[in-house]
């Protein structure tokens, strides 16, 4: 993984010196609230509910046992003893004091880590697929596109103050899990005529409360044209974006009011005429990048050994989590293994400290010391050998991180809600929770096979539910917590956004009508390979609508 | 129309420790059932008053009325989301204590 | 208060702001709107020009050998149109002077200059809080950043390949 050198030491540790000198400043009066507030959150710290919440970048999500002990022991040190693994690939502290904020960045610094632009309407941290460098159909590691981008997009002088948030996410194979499509910026390695690595280039996809599905801007890009590309997009953006609504500013809007075809035009305009040789990266500068993601030195090794093929008759259980819970490695022998951060009634993301120095531990005795954050809030070992899966396995159960529900009903997104967020219209965590709890049983979540259940306790669409197999949106209707589903949403290649089932339920009935909808379509599919999202897509929204309303006119 | 007036307190974020305040006799107090309580729009004006100028010290952040019922004598929030940010907690165990709750269920 | 900033610290504006029913002086230094900008040029004084942010940077390219001073405004530190103003101004060939206009703060110093600003020109309201010493204090504060091809600052990607080199 990335180290820093010398310069991205002294470029952290000095805006670590610059936050303290900005909180001295706040105190004092030199800069009001209105003037601290889009600098603290440049730095990560928020205003929330109860308290401030700093949220620390995980740059594409991807760390080692070093720094997760880190995050274990701010959260001792500074906070309650807990964090939460954000949909983005972050980590977010609910409890850290103003004054504390500076030393925990200075901590931070230690292990190469920051929280610069996990917030503010600047480059938000870009984020990639949980799997790169792992997963077998990769055409190229995305991580180093991804850092080339992080470096790029740190404190960028002209796009730091643009009119709202900006994300990027890059994948580098086919199957899409970095959910480009809905990003402001998504970007797929792709190979050109000549087999040349290039990019395909999506823009102005985004959720919220105008969510859309990204259209492509450039079908082949070559690498090297990378940095001023982007940079013609953000100036595009930056000059004519809309700045008289916060709801109407991000990208997806001037895509939209303009047409992809002339906002095309506007950017291949501006990286004709730039000066594009003085804004490329250096020869050189991908390839240092590149070195530091070069792959482990896997030993090849029997891809059934006799002890796991053992463990896996002895220990029903652990069959189970082998097999919902592990995938495909390039190396034979290996393979990636998820740790679910949804364990039965659990808060979604959430590990206290003493978890994370658990996961720390095994990643570093098992997983040649890496792991990487998801967009669904869990925990990927990526490099671990089949004869080291128990150990691991033991490892998660004796700190509650063994559930095998990866991609089943119970592994459930949700934002942290009105139980913490200032912006939330209704809270999400409990109903995670029940719907958790009335999913327990493996068997039967097993028997309903993949579905994704994503809940937002406002608009702005934290939780990611348009892109939910089933979608929980919760709103404030006359001081009543109302919840609205929508069907069919998906975050892959073949992106959709959700479709409203109908008139919105109350807090208590949402377990209720979740499982009536999972009956409806266990009760419609053709075999048990079809999932739910395939039989939503053959049946529609009808057969779903009927049974729920029905009985109401 | 105009709406009906209730019973209000003033409350905002602390600056420095970030947690939730509200406008007290003397000062700002952690304990809503010390907050002073306007019960009349011109009250209300006043209250608010004071706590923009609380801002403008550099003491608290975000000033802002809640409607508060006060039937009970202790100040409680009409709102729910305003319940749930004077309880200083969310409304289910957290952290260190919400994996303990669920090895005991 | 010194409302006028640059990399030296404070300085004296010897502009004068003319405003929209102002006759044209017959000497000096004015700053006028730029729907003046015809009429003034035709009256040859030493000419600056205000530009709001909406602007197209082309729109005054034409006129840059004639103008020692462009000042953009910022109307608030966080509409960041100005920034990319600056950027295309001169990466169209401006030479001259560039001011920017408004309650910007010391932290948007350095963001500035890369930006090609050589000052800026504050309000009273900004400018009681933000003295001197702290524009001086955030100049240079990161000494390099990520970014290639800016004015006003290094960069860490060619940094690396020279300290590759020694």
């Amino acid at each position: 993984m990335y180290r820093y050198d010398e310069f991205d030491r002294r470029f952290v540790d000095e805006r670590v010196a610059e936050f303290r000198d900005q909180v001295e400043r706040r105190l004092t009066g030199a800069l009001n609230e209105a003037e601290f507030k889009p600098l603290r959150l440049m730095n990560g710290l928020y205003l929330q509910l109860h308290a401030y919440m700093l949220r620390v970048a995980i740059p594409y999500g991807t760390l080692n046992g070093r720094q997760m002990r880190m995050l274990a022991h701010i959260a001792e040190t500074w906070d309650k003893g807990y964090g939460h693994f954000t949909t983005r690939q972050n980590i977010q502290y609910n409890w850290p004091k103003l004054k504390d904020v500076p030393d925990i960045l200075e901590a931070l610094a230690t292990v190469e880590m920051h929280a610069i632009q996990t917030s503010g309407n600047c480059i938000r941290n870009i984020t990639s697929d949980p799997f790169a460098g792992v997963a077998p159909e990769e055409i190229e590691d995305p991580r180093i596109t991804a850092e080339l981008l992080r470096q790029w997009s740190s404190l960028h002088p002209e796009f730091t103050y643009l009119g709202r948030k900006f994300k990027f996410a890059v994948t580098g194979s086919e199957h899409d899990r970095a959910a480009i499509k809905v990003h402001d910026i998504g970007i797929q390695i792709v190979r050109g005529e000549a087999g040349e690595v290039g990019y395909r280039v999506l823009v102005g996809g985004g959720m919220g409360r105008t969510p859309m599905i990204a259209k492509e801007l450039r079908a082949f890009l070559p690498k090297a044209d990378l940095l001023p590309y982007v940079e013609a997009i953000l100036r595009v953006y930056n000059l004519h974006g809309r700045r008289d609504n916060k709801y109407k500013a991000r990208i997806k809007i001037l895509v939209h009011e303009t047409g992809i075809d002339a906002f095309r035009d506007q950017v291949e305009r501006e990286f004709a005429t730039m000066d594009r040789a003085a804004v490329t990266a250096p020869e050189g500068e991908m390839e240092r990048i590149a070195a530091y993601f070069a792959p482990p030195e896997l030993t090849e090794k029997p891809s059934a050994p006799v002890a796991f093929e053992r463990m896996k008759t002895l220990d029903p259980d652990f069959a189970q989590w082998v097999e919902r819970n592990t995938s495909a490695h390039r190396v034979p022998g290996y393979v990636a293994a998820t740790i679910s951060l949804k364990p039965i009634g659990g808060v979604p993301g959430d590990a206290t400290a003493e978890q994370m120095r658990a996961m720390a531990d095994l990643a570093e005795s098992y997983s040649v010391d890496e792991m990487r954050i998801t967009h669904e809030q869990n925990v990927v070992l990526p490099h671990v050998a089949l004869g080291d899966l128990y150990k691991v396995y033991r490892g998660l159960a004796a700190i509650g991180l063994e559930a095998p529900n990866k991609g089943l009903v119970t592994d459930i997104i949700a934002c942290p809600g009105l139980d913490y967020c200032a912006l939330a219209t209704a809270r999400s965590i409990p109903v995670a929770q029940a719907i958790s709890k009335r999913f327990a049983s493996n068997k039967r979540q097993r028997e309903i096979g993949p579905l994704s259940i994503k809940i937002s306790g406002c608009i702005n669409a934290c939780g990611h539910h348009h892109i939910g197999h089933i979608g929980i949106l919760g709103l404030d209707k006359a001081g009543v917590e109302n919840y609205q589903i929508t069907l069919g949403g998906e975050s892959t290649e073949d992106a959709a956004l959700g479709q409203r089932l109908g008139p919105g339920f109350g807090y208590d009935e949402l377990p209720d009508v979740i499982e009536k909808i999972v009956d409806i379509y266990l009760d419609l599919r053709q075999g048990r390979r079809e999932t739910f999202l395939q039989t939503y897509r053959r049946v529609g929204m009808e057969p779903f609508k009927e049974a729920l309303y029905a009985t109401a006119d | 129309m105009a709406k009906e007036f209730k019973p209000s307190v003033v409350t905002a974020n602390d600056l420095i420790e970030g947690d939730s305040v509200f406008l007290g006799a003397l000062g700002w107090v952690r304990d809503i059932a010390e907050a002073r309580v306007a019960l009349s729009r011109d009250e209300a004006e006043v209250l608010e008053a004071d706590g923009v100028a609380g801002e403008d010290a550099n003491i608290v952040v975000g000033p802002y009325l809640i409607e508060v019922s006060v039937a009970t004598g202790r100040p409680v929030p009409v709102l729910r989301r305003e319940r749930i940010r004077v309880s200083g907690v969310p409304t289910i165990p957290f952290g260190v204590a919400a994996p303990a709750e669920r090895r005991a269920a | 208060m010194p409302r006028l900033i640059d990399r030296l610290g404070p300085a004296e504006d010897i502009w004068t702001v003319l405003g929209a029913e102002d006759p044209l002086p017959s000497s000096g230094s004015v700053i006028v709107a730029l729907e003046r900008l015809d009429e003034a040029l035709a009256a040859g004084l030493e000419l600056g020009v205000h530009l709001p942010n909406d602007t197209d940077p082309e729109r005054v390219k034409p006129h840059f050998d004639r103008l020692s001073l462009i000042s953009v405004d910022f109307p608030s530190f966080t509409d960041g149109r100005g920034f990319s103003i600056g950027h295309c101004l001169r990466a169209l060939g401006y030479e001259g002077r560039l001011r920017a206009t408004g309650p910007v703060i010391s932290d948007q110093f350095d963001f500035l200059l890369a930006c090609g600003f050589d000052e800026v020109l504050l309000p009273d309201s900004v400018a009681e809080r933000q003295p001197p010493e702290h524009w001086a204090a955030a100049e240079g504060r990161i000494t390099l950043g990520y970014q290639r091809g800016l004015a006003g600052r290094g960069s860490i990607l060619d940094a690396r390949r020279t300290a590759g080199d020694g």
